[in-house]
């Protein structure tokens, strides 16, 4: 019973590290007192599965025990406290252990007590009972399953008719995500301007955000069990937008081309497209405000053009009159760019804009370009920054001085081309496009003979822009080819000959007629002397301004002179812009002779007859050419 | 931008404007159009001790040219040109503490600028420190970049209004580079030479 067991405690060697600095110098704990390890290494022992029983059995001792335990707890120091558990578990197993002692010592008499086996009772197991009991079980586990399931359903609804009644602050956070807010004391405001993507306009496009009015969420009840409630209450929403009155309704810069009083062309430049009318006060925030950002957009636009239209100095001075810029891009050729900005009459616009429907999307894409090109411009400045210089000069300017520009050059940088005046000269590009395109489109319907063909560039710039035309004769193709290529620029023409002359010429379309009438004549002279070495012929002549004959009203008539392979037949061909094609034939020697008093011997004969004309319409050919090529022949076998 | 050809006109006991007067009334008489007035200034600035080997740096603008600062440090054995924006000037103020520029040497030609067809002409007084000290003549021609191409066609027709004081062969500076591609640093060599030499000569008279 009193046995004594021997308990060693040791100390670690080591001292447990409490915490390693920065330095990496370690701070250690202090050593345990030989009493404080041995508690605990005490508390480690677990004592639990003895006591559970022991305390069963003997509640009112462990009772006394902890009460006399808290008795004496003010008397014992607080270090020996954990050590009172230890005894009293200690006690505990004890009087367990003696229990059994005393019970095995009279069990082992067999007078008074007899240790038997306990039979233990087979459980009886009845298939159809199982079955049932599992099939309950199911079932209560299904209807768990379907409750949960049903609640879950039924919280999701909740939710679903909840989303329709818009929260504010969801919606406010939805509106921080596209716009700019800020909180000055109770009130929100939003800014809308384009001062941020690099926009001077000084107008503000501020406005405010508000909660909406609580009649509205009543109106469309949370709990409404209708469906049909939802989509009535899709319209409201929690936030309102009020935006300054002089950025409501709908604005767009409308670009005119007039000739004459009488339109040619008509732009409408309306950010939004066909967006619904800003009229209606029960417009989403979200359309309201872009509605509202577009109409700052095309003031700030109108301002600018106007700002300039009033400072330049143009020849035929611009016109700013009341919410219209006029511009004359040619004589006799207006460009009417004005702003259109309406609260109320949304009818009347939409009729005009059906009946405007022939606009041109290049001109209003330009305009919107051209702006948006100016913001990126004032926020984007070109690499490398100087650190010490200052922001803002263009990188030639600032390359300049390092690169030693001159006068000349510094001057040439400090020009730059206003909204206006870019937009006007594509307006005349436009302009020179379409009459060129006429022009060539009229004498290729004209003009049969040679075929005149045009092939435009598809690349192009909004100022600049190529044709190249071919003129050729249907099946000499590979035998002529006359090609002419013609920059269109904004008020004036270029164009590259066959020999390599380059040609400028105004914007009245009459000069390109006149210019490839000229090319039409040549092309035929030279196709006649082209067509004359393929046959054999020999080619005596040629002039391309031919100075006998009547004075044309345009160029010069040109001409040529071909001889037969054996010498005896000569062709001459005049060609005038004018009267057309003449062809006379001349034959030497003449089949018969008549001496005269002039002309005693027939030798003289061979110095050339008369030139006879040819009415080449009565001949047979397709072309020109055709007959020429027919001509020929007939004469080169008659010999 | 041209070849330029920067040369001296002998004063010979005349007054500096009468000089220019009368180079003015020869030049217009060619049929020249002045064309507003011009400057190249020149000042120089040593370094201080401490820094060592002494440096200097020679900071010119030219009124042809006038975002930019030249400027032109010589170590002793080699010439370093450099041609900056207009912050140099800046820069040259916030070192004063090393490169201590000497007022009295602050050289500068201005005058009237004439343009004659292809060629410009500038006739520019001279002073060093506010003192008269000679007359500059330059002459550019503008289709041409190489000197050599050029030279015999300038040197023609700055006799044709300077006479018999134009030299046969070009300016020392240019002999060297006749055959390479002219630029606005090599006029500011020029006049650099031109400079330093008005400097050591003894003043004239006003």
């Amino acid at each position: 019973m009193s046995y004594s067991v021997n308990i060693s405690v040791e100390a670690p060697i080591e001292n447990q590290i409490q915490e390693i600095t920065y330095d990496g110098t370690e701070i250690y704990q202090p050593p345990l007192t030989l009493s404080e390890s041995l508690t605990k290494y005490a508390q480690k022992i677990d004592f639990s599965k003895t006591s559970d029983i022991d305390f069963k059995k003997e509640p009112g001792e462990a009772i006394e025990d902890n009460k006399s335990d808290s008795d004496s707890k003010d008397a014992f120091q607080s270090s020996l406290w954990p050590w009172d558990s230890a005894r009293n578990k200690l006690r505990n197993a004890f009087q367990e252990v003696c229990v059994l002692a005393d019970v095995l010592a009279i069990a082992k008499d067999k007078r008074y007590m007899v240790l038997d086996p306990v039979q233990q009772e087979p459980i009886e197991t009845k298939p159809m009972v199982q079955i049932y009991a599992r099939k309950k079980a199911l079932a209560g586990a299904a209807s768990v399953l379907l409750t949960g399931a049903e609640r879950l359903k039924t919280s999701q609804n909740e939710a679903a008719r909840n989303r329709t009644v818009p929260d504010f602050h969801i919606e406010l956070l939805r509106l921080r995500q596209n716009w700019r807010l800020k909180k000055v004391s109770n009130t929100i405001i939003g800014d809308l301007s384009y001062r941020t993507a690099g926009s001077k306009y000084t107008q503000t496009g501020t406005f405010e955000v508000t909660k909406a009015e609580d009649d509205d969420k009543t109106n469309s009840p949370p709990s409404s069990p209708i469906p049909g409630g939802a989509t009535t209450a899709k319209t409201n929403s929690a936030l309102r937008v009020s935006i300054p009155s002089e950025l409501q309704g709908v604005a767009y810069i409308e670009v005119l081309c007039q000739k004459d009083q009488e339109d040619l062309c008509s732009v409408n430049v309306n950010l939004l497209g066909s967006g619904p009318p800003a009229s209606n006060p029960d417009m989403h925030w979200q359309q309201k405000l872009e509605a509202a950002q577009n109409v700052l957009f095309c003031k700030e636009l109108f301002n600018q053009l106007a700002k300039e239209a009033v400072q330049l100095q143009a020849p035929i001075p611009h016109m700013v009159v009341g919410n219209q810029i006029m511009a004359t891009v040619f004589p006799g050729i207006q460009l009417i760019i004005g702003l259109c900005h309406s609260t109320v009459g949304d009818k009347k616009q939409q009729n005009n804009n059906s009946s405007k429907t022939d606009h041109d999307h290049v001109l209003e894409h330009s305009l919107h370009q051209l702006l948006r090109e100016v913001h990126h411009k004032n926020t984007h400045h070109p690499f490398p920054h100087p650190a010490t210089g200052p922001l803002g000069p263009s990188k030639k300017r600032m390359l300049a001085g390092p690169m030693a520009a001159d006068r000349y050059e510094l001057l040439e940088m400090t020009k730059s081309e206003t909204l206006l005046e870019q937009i006007i000269k594509q307006a005349q590009h436009f302009f020179m496009r379409l009459r060129t395109e006429y022009v060539l489109d009229t004498i290729a319907k004209e003009v049969k003979d040679p075929l005149i063909s045009s092939h435009w560039n598809t690349l192009n710039s909004p100022t600049q822009s190529c044709v190249k035309i071919n003129i050729s004769t249907h099946g000499y193709d590979a035998l002529c080819r006359t090609p002419l290529v013609i920059h269109v620029g904004e008020k004036s023409l270029k164009c590259i000959c066959r020999d390599g002359k380059v040609m400028h010429m105004s914007y009245e379309p009459q000069e390109l007629r006149d210019l490839i009438f000229c090319h039409i004549n040549q092309h035929q002279i030279l196709a006649v002397q082209a067509l004359a070495k393929t046959m054999g012929w020999q080619f005596l002549a040629n002039s391309n301004h031919l100075g006998t004959g009547a004075v044309e009203p345009l160029g010069n008539a040109s001409s040529c002179l071909l001889a037969s392979p054996t010498g005896d037949r000569i062709i001459a061909v005049r060609c005038e812009p004018q009267t057309g094609i003449q062809v006379c034939v001349a034959h030497s020697p003449r089949s018969d002779f008549f001496p005269s008093r002039l002309v005693t011997e027939r030798k003289w004969e061979h110095l050339g007859g008369q030139f006879r004309d040819v009415r080449l319409e009565k001949m047979e050919g397709r072309n020109f050419l055709h007959k020429m090529e027919l001509l020929m022949a007939s004469l080169t076998s008659s010999s | 931008m041209g070849v330029t050809v920067l040369q001296q006109f002998p004063t010979e006991n005349r007054t500096g404007p009468s000089t220019i007067e009368l180079l003015s009334k020869r030049i217009s008489a060619l049929g020249a159009l002045q064309q507003g007035q011009f400057l190249v200034d020149c000042e120089t600035f040593t370094s201080c001790a401490a820094l060592g080997h002494q440096r200097t740096v020679h900071v010119l603008h030219n009124s042809e040219q006038p975002a930019t600062v030249f400027s032109i440090l010589e170590t002793g054995q080699k010439t370093i040109p450099l041609a900056t924006d207009g912050l140099f000037d800046l820069l040259m103020m916030k070192m004063s503490g090393f490169y201590s520029s000497k007022k009295q040497t602050k050289a500068e030609s201005k005058g009237p600028r004439y343009e004659i067809g292809d060629f410009c002409v500038k006739l520019g007084t001279v002073t060093v420190s506010q003192n008269f000290r000679g007359v500059l003549v330059e002459v550019e021609y503008r289709p041409c970049v190489v000197p050599a191409m050029c030279w015999e066609l300038m040197r023609e027709f700055l006799q044709g209004f300077l006479g018999s004081s134009v030299p046969a062969t070009p300016p020392p500076y240019l002999q060297n580079r006749m055959q390479e591609l002219y630029t606005p640093i090599d006029t500011i060599h020029q006049y650099l030479e031109q400079f330093t030499i008005f400097r050591k000569a003894p003043g004239l008279r006003p």
